[in-house]
């Protein structure tokens, strides 16, 4: 066979890259098939580039271009100067300054081209230039959102993995430029490299093109480059334009995917990626990465901004697009690649990775691994086994499984609710319109919020909180204790017995949500004031934000949380406050995030300082009368609270650990807190209020402090002996806690004012026939005293308890109709768009004596459950609520914003990849020209 | 202090000292158990009226408002075209309706609705009805019971009016000696707004000797009175209302005069009951002798004898039973030809009551019986006549478990009776009986004291979230 004679012209284009050139030009001189001509292009270096160039070619073959001219105008430059060759099929080859060809590169590259006479681009497989094992590229594809896709793992190395197929020679959509063969008839019938795509995306462009007129694009993996990747790495500053090589990757990613689709599929792409791109912006505002939030926005914009460059560029490509979209359609990257990247990229994101990478790329990250937590490295690869050997998880489903136990024998088949819990029911969207009206306590937004999450399901979100207030109370103790205590069964018992402490099970029985909530966030604010205390720089204002956050999470449901902590706070930050530098300011960071974020709410308790003991739901007074001792065995009283026993030997063990002397100071620390924490919760309870909360900090006070130094009882226990017998002692006494509070919870089982099977107190009757804003008024005589609300096409939300004062009109209104005197009492109610009056079991005979001898309503039901009557006088339809004033909205908004706003500052950040390059070669505040 | 604090169990000790402290400061705090101050309703005074008066043809309607703080208000007696407009609180309006005229409303609004009392008495002097014949003109509502003698025994009529704006479906059931009877006629009636309409329960059924009935409205409002002709010589009256059914009934106002007595007992029910039965006296109240127990299947009504035992004695009987229980009274005069009366369950009249028309004169006779069977109590009695000023009202004291019988000496062409209890006045349960001697034979009738229409009590009323809780 003979081979076909070629004649090939080496093109090297130099830009500032005298560090790499002198090798480079020293292997395209060192080819086994010497190029017949070669030619260099110096586009304006600053260093010996021109000079290297001229050395090797000769100063005939080195063409000086302006120091903006890109890499396809270089090309293009040197094409029109080079006269066509006399004989042979003609090709160019081109060459990056930082891109060292192996000696048998052009060799292979040939032979290949031998082999197909469709194969007119052909590129070699690409290696790192320092790390020359290493697999940079073997031909690349496109993403539909513009993503440059080598389809190799990162840092992968080369062990001819990727050789054996097809004897080395892939079919791609599109090799690099850097060692890119081009048959020169092809280079002329498509125009070649586009001078538009100055620095990125040129290659992927052309070979596109290529393949759509029908040619072949082959990535030669026997043919071998190193290349340095030098400006997409930023080892030196590029000159072609002013922009970060980020945004032009990115914009130019987006550019070429818009003008080589065809038109339907570039409508498509459009929306897509427009979509895609805003997504990614918010993404990574989220991930505190600014910069690449303004590139990617940027890049988008001056695409969509730009439809003129659009228009002439897709015209210019106008030929092959359509016909040839059939060719290059399958080289894409299939569109599951895209959603396992989203996988990762999350992953990533969660475990502080890095950046999301929208840019596709461009060479393997050179990222070092995470060090993971010391359970993470344990574990065996499998996500289940990771997970269930995890005895936080455990011990959560322990506690679930207690919980279940507790409430078997709870009644169902109604509405959850009792105690201080109203009633649940309606929707997420109902919370949210509730939330939306204004003047609306916070927590009404925390509530719709996780409604949210949980499928729009009030209920279930409010069942989850609270019923699961046991296990969340006990995984979050765990989880937060990490950081804190190293001593996993001392960590496993503060968790049990945290979860199970008696303010935990009365909270379930009275259903307190408000306090369910700030007892499974009680961990979260110990470990992060002990982060904020104990870190320095950024992650210790990070935990600030963080615990502000929380804080004023907490602070919506039971705003005495919040006079507690900063009591604690500002004594912690008298204590820390000249030790560590910063500790004071993110001090008041954590006790400015509450006031800031629930402003105008808070101002309103000036009115009524009382208002600081109530919290979340109805109001629930608790007994004045709580005897001492059950104060000190933080004991809460009231239904589902065990005997006051059950916590002794939390207490003994506590007192125990007073013994120790090497932790003699934060027992004393713990113990403080206790001390002051049962001091609050006194004086709550004397005023009637539950001192649920307070006692929950004694208890946190307790329990951190005391399993701190419980490693000794592990110490003790090897030291063998008495001593030995003394561990198992202490550890018995210890776990009595929460094996006997756990077990008398299920053998007494969940009693108390919640139950599940709370009828809706709209009957569905009221419900259907009443318009919008005609109201149900629902009355319920106890002892005498007669109790009324009025509901308005549903039962009372769970935030709607607390809000609004009584009218007095409409009470006295109230009681003239079920004193039953006649007169105008029904009409009054009438003309407040009162349409049904209803009374649920047990009915006081007087009472419906009274509503049946009212003329203005006539009784539709009477029935063992209920009674109902209907006005037949005709009922004025409320006006509707005013709507918000400008300062409310504007409240609101600044409120979403703000909470948004934190929660960045707050989220764990990304932790810089890229790193920061020293432009060795640059002078001091040179701007570089474009 | 160093040396405490470096000491092993100084920190114990101080920890332990502060605990005590904690102690201390929250038993002393510790505040005396709260007394839980019961919950007092309100009077409130009654704003609005309307009562219809059944059957009036050829009867005497009487309408009060008693006396009392006044304000702007307005009564009226709506009799045909021509409303009657009363002119002044205190006084007695009296007229005797026309024959075969419809029901006569008495509505009141305001101040002068605040007690209205209205009622019709018949005097017959021949024929089936012979006899005193009366009745409190009725109130709309939406359940009624009546005890007494069944369609077997006695010619019954059923009066119902619908006055309100609303339709009303009626339907009533007939608790017979032998249980529950429902028939096709008895439910189902559709009053439209103004409509009257009389049911012979004999169309009904006829089997039952006894019954008792009750007259529910499943929707809307009527006024329902029962008329029973026991038959020539048997004599004839209205049933009063009965009270709900309740665990204790008392029966108030059994005259002192001779004559058969006889006691009705329903339980509307499922379950059979033993009822006990109390006589309160002049001299005390007894369980009567033989006669403590009386056992009612459930759904059914029975009767007992009361002639002897308490016969001739003013009296007033208190039944309780396990399952709630109406009961009624009646009482039959002396003569030739007899009269009936009927007396029911009423309530205390904690509040007072009124008493629309006393009369006296030679023959006939007001009497008030008072009983108060729990407590010692002590009423005011008024009287109001028709003309002239009133007398200087009376005090009356009765005795814990006592009865006492009044008799109203009042002006011969009229009067009303206002019973006001005194402060710190135990339950007070009464009946007004009106006697009139005739050559046949003795007429009479009787009603049950009911609260006035004075008052309601309003309960203490807090608009609170909470309602929606059980």
């Amino acid at each position: 066979m003979q081979t076909p004679v070629h004649s090939v012209t080496a093109i090297v284009v130099a830009h500032d890259g005298a560090r790499w050139l002198r090798e480079t030009l020293s292997a395209v001189l060192g080819q086994t098939y010497r190029p017949d001509r070669m030619v260099g292009v110096d586009n304006g270096s600053r260093d010996d580039s021109a000079k290297l160039l001229t050395q090797a070619f000769g100063p005939n073959a080195v063409v000086s271009m302006p120091r903006s001219t890109g890499f396809a105008e270089a090309v293009h430059d040197v094409m029109r100067r080079l006269p066509p060759a006399v004989q042979g099929t003609e090709w160019i080859w081109l060459i990056h300054d930082d891109c060292a060809p192996d000696p048998r590169a052009l060799e292979t590259l040939l032979w290949a081209a031998d082999q197909d006479q469709k194969a007119v681009i052909l590129g070699p497989k690409l290696r790192d230039w320092l790390d020359r094992k290493l697999l940079l590229e073997i031909g690349v594809t496109v993403a539909r959102s513009g993503r440059r896709e080598t389809g190799l793992e990162p840092r992968e190395y080369d062990q001819g993995q990727h050789d054996h197929d097809t004897s080395g020679i892939r079919d791609v959509l599109s090799v690099s430029t850097a060692g890119m063969l081009i048959r020169r008839d092809v280079w002329d019938e498509l125009s070649g490299l586009d001078p538009k795509l100055p620095l990125f995306r040129d290659d992927l462009d052309f070979c596109w093109r290529a393949r759509a007129a029908g040619h072949r694009v082959l990535a030669v993996t026997s043919a071998m480059a190193y290349h340095a990747e030098a400006s997409s790495r930023r080892r030196r500053r590029i000159a072609a334009s002013d922009d970060h090589p980020r945004r032009l990757a990115r914009r130019y990613a987006l550019f070429v995917i818009m003008i080589n689709l065809p038109f339907l599929a570039m409508l498509w792409s459009m929306l897509r990626n427009t979509f895609g791109s805003l997504l990614r912006t918010v993404l990574f505002l989220l991930a505190k990465q600014p910069a690449h939030a303004l590139d990617e926005i940027v890049a988008l914009g001056s695409v969509l901004f730009h439809p003129g460059k659009l228009r002439r560029a897709r015209k210019a490509r106008k030929r092959n697009r359509k016909q040839g979209y059939a060719l290059v359609k399958p080289l894409f990257t299939p569109p599951s690649a895209a959603i396992r990247r989203i996988f990762d990229m999350i992953r990533g994101q969660l475990a502080g990775a890095g950046p999301m990478d929208s840019a596709g790329r461009h060479h393997a990250v050179a990222a070092s691994p995470e060090e993971e937590g010391e359970e993470l490295l344990n574990d065996d690869g499998s996500v289940l086994r990771r997970v269930f050997g995890n005895p936080g998880v455990r011990l959560c489903l322990l506690l679930a499984a207690v919980t279940v136990a507790a409430h078997w024998r709870m009644a169902t088949g109604g509405l959850l609710g009792g105690g201080a819990l109203v009633p649940v029911v309606g929707g997420a969207s109902d919370l949210w319109d509730l939330y939306l009206e204004g003047e609306q306590a916070p927590y009404v937004a925390v509530l719709a919020a996780l409604s949210t999450l949980f499928f729009g399901k009030i209920w279930l979100a409010v069942a989850v909180l609270l019923l699961g207030c046991v296990p969340l109370a006990g995984f979050s103790a765990y989880a937060a204790t990490r950081r804190i205590i190293p001593y996993v069964p001392a960590r496993v018992w503060l968790a049990a017995t945290y979860a199970l402490l008696p303010v935990a099970t009365g909270v379930v029985a009275e259903g307190r949500i408000g306090s369910a909530v700030v007892i499974v966030l009680l961990p979260a604010y110990a470990s992060l004031a002990t982060r904020v205390l104990s870190d320095e720089g950024r992650p210790a204002r990070r935990a600030a934000w963080g615990l502000g956050l929380l804080l004023a999470v907490g602070t919506a449901f039971v705003p005495l949380l919040y006079g507690f902590v900063f009591v604690l706070g500002a004594l912690a930050a008298l204590s820390f406050g000249g030790v560590r530098r910063g500790v004071g300011v993110s001090l008041a960071i954590s006790l400015a995030v509450p006031i800031l974020l629930l402003f105008p709410w808070l101002a309103t308790f000036a009115a009524n300082p009382t208002r600081i003991l109530q919290e979340a739901g109805l109001p629930l007074p608790a007994d004045p009368r709580l005897p001492p001792e059950a104060l000190l065995t933080l004991n809460p009283g009231g239904p589902g609270t065990p005997p006051l026993w059950t916590t002794a030997g939390l207490l003994a063990v506590a007192l125990g650990a007073l013994l120790l002397r090497r932790h003699q100071l934060i027992v004393a620390v713990g113990w403080g807190v206790a001390i002051f924490g049962v001091l609050v919760a006194t004086v709550v309870s004397r005023l009637s209020a539950w001192p649920g909360v307070p006692l929950a900090f004694a208890a946190t006070g307790l329990l951190v402090c005391t399993a701190l130094a419980a490693h000794r009882v592990a110490e003790f226990r090897k030291a063998g002996g008495w001593r030995r017998f003394g561990a198992l002692l202490i550890s018995l006494v210890a776990f009595a806690t929460p094996l006997a509070a756990a077990g008398l919870w299920i053998y007494v089982g969940a009693r108390g004012p919640l139950t599940w099977n709370i009828r809706d107190p709209l009957p569905s009757l009221a419900a259907a026939k009443s318009a919008d804003g005609e109201g149900t008024l629902v009355l319920r005589s106890s002892g005498g005293a007669l109790s009324y609300t009025l509901l308005r096409g549903r039962s009372l939300l769970i935030g709607e308890s607390d809000a609004a004062a009584a009218d007095q009109e409409v009470t006295a209104a109230v009681a003239g109709l079920a004193s039953g005197r006649g007169g105008q009492d029904a009409r009054a109610l009438a003309a407040r768009g009162v349409l049904f009056v209803t009374v649920p079991a047990p009915i006081d005979p007087l009472l419906r004596r009274a509503l049946d001898s009212e003329p203005a309503l006539t009784r539709v039901i009477l029935s063992k459950s209920l009674g109902l009557w209907r006005m037949v006088v005709p009922v004025a339809p409320p006006a509707p609520p005013p709507p918000l004033d400008s300062f409310q909205r504007g409240w609101l908004w600044a409120q979403g914003g703000l909470v948004v706003l934190v929660l960045i500052l707050a989220a764990p950040g990304a932790r810089p990849v890229e790193p920061e390059v020293q432009f060795e070669e640059q002078v001091a505040g040179e701007r570089v020209l474009v | 202090m160093r040396r405490l604090i470096e000491n092993r169990f100084g920190l114990l000790a101080l920890v332990l000292i502060a605990l005590a402290a904690v102690y201390g400061g929250a038993f002393v705090s510790r505040p005396a158990p709260a007394r839980i101050a019961p919950v007092q309703p309100v009077k409130a005074a009654i704003e609005s009226v309307s009562t219809v008066c059944p059957d009036p043809g050829g009867a005497t309607i009487s309408a009060v408002t008693p006396p009392g703080p006044r304000g702007s208000g307005k009564a009226e007696v709506l009799d045909g075209d021509k409303p009657v407009t009363l002119s002044e609180a205190g006084r007695l309006w009296q007229k005797t309706a026309a024959k075969d005229a419809d029901p006569i409303r008495v509505v009141a609004t305001g101040a002068m609705a605040s007690g209205l009392e209205a009622a019709r008495i018949s005097r017959t002097l021949t024929g089936d009805a012979r006899g005193l014949s009366g009745v409190r003109c009725v109130e709309p509502g939406a359940s009624a019971w009546f005890v007494g003698p069944g369609p077997a025994a006695a010619d019954l009529t059923l009066h119902l009016s619908n006055v309100e704006a609303a339709p009303a479906d009626v339907s009533f059931v007939v608790y017979a000696g032998e249980g529950l009877v429902v028939t096709e006629q008895s439910t189902g009636m559709v009053l439209k707004p103004g409509e009257h309409r009389t049911v012979k329960l004999r169309d009904v059924t006829t089997s039952p000797l006894v019954m008792g009935l009750h007259v529910i409205a499943t929707r809307g409002r009527v006024t329902a009175a029962v008329e029973v002709l026991l038959g020539r010589g048997k004599g004839a009256d209205w049933l009063p209302l009965a009270g709900e059914p309740a665990t204790r009934v008392v029966v108030p106002g059994m005259p002192g005069s001779a004559g058969q007595r006889k006691l009705y007992i329903t339980v509307p029910g499922e379950q059979d009951t033993v009822v006990q039965v109390k006589a309160v006296l002049k001299d005390g109240s007894y369980a009567l002798k033989n006669r403590e127990d009386v056992s009612v299947p459930a759904g059914s009504t029975t009767t007992m004898d009361l002639s002897t035992g308490i016969g001739g004695q003013p009296a007033a009987l208190v039944l309780t039973s396990q399952v709630p229980i109406v009961a009624g009274l009646e009482i039959t005069g002396t003569g030739d030809l007899r009269d009936v009366a009927f007396t029911a369950g009423a309530p205390s009249i904690d509040l007072g009551s009124v008493v629309a028309d006393g009369r006296a004169g030679k023959t006939q006779t007001s009497r008030l019986i008072l009983s108060a069977p729990f407590e010692a109590a002590s009423v005011q009695v008024q009287l109001l006549p028709k003309e002239g000023a009133p007398p200087a009202p009376t005090e009356v004291a009765i005795p814990a478990g006592r009865t006492r019988e009044i008799k109203l000496a009042g002006d011969e062409k009229g009067f009303s009776v206002v019973i006001t209890p005194q402060p710190g006045s135990g339950p007070v349960y009464g009946g007004r009986v009106i006697e009139e001697k005739t050559s046949s034979g003795q007429l009479v009738t009787a009603q049950p004291l009911q609260m006035a229409r004075t008052w309601a009590l309003v309960p203490p009323t807090t608009d609170s979230p909470r309602t929606v809780l059980p």
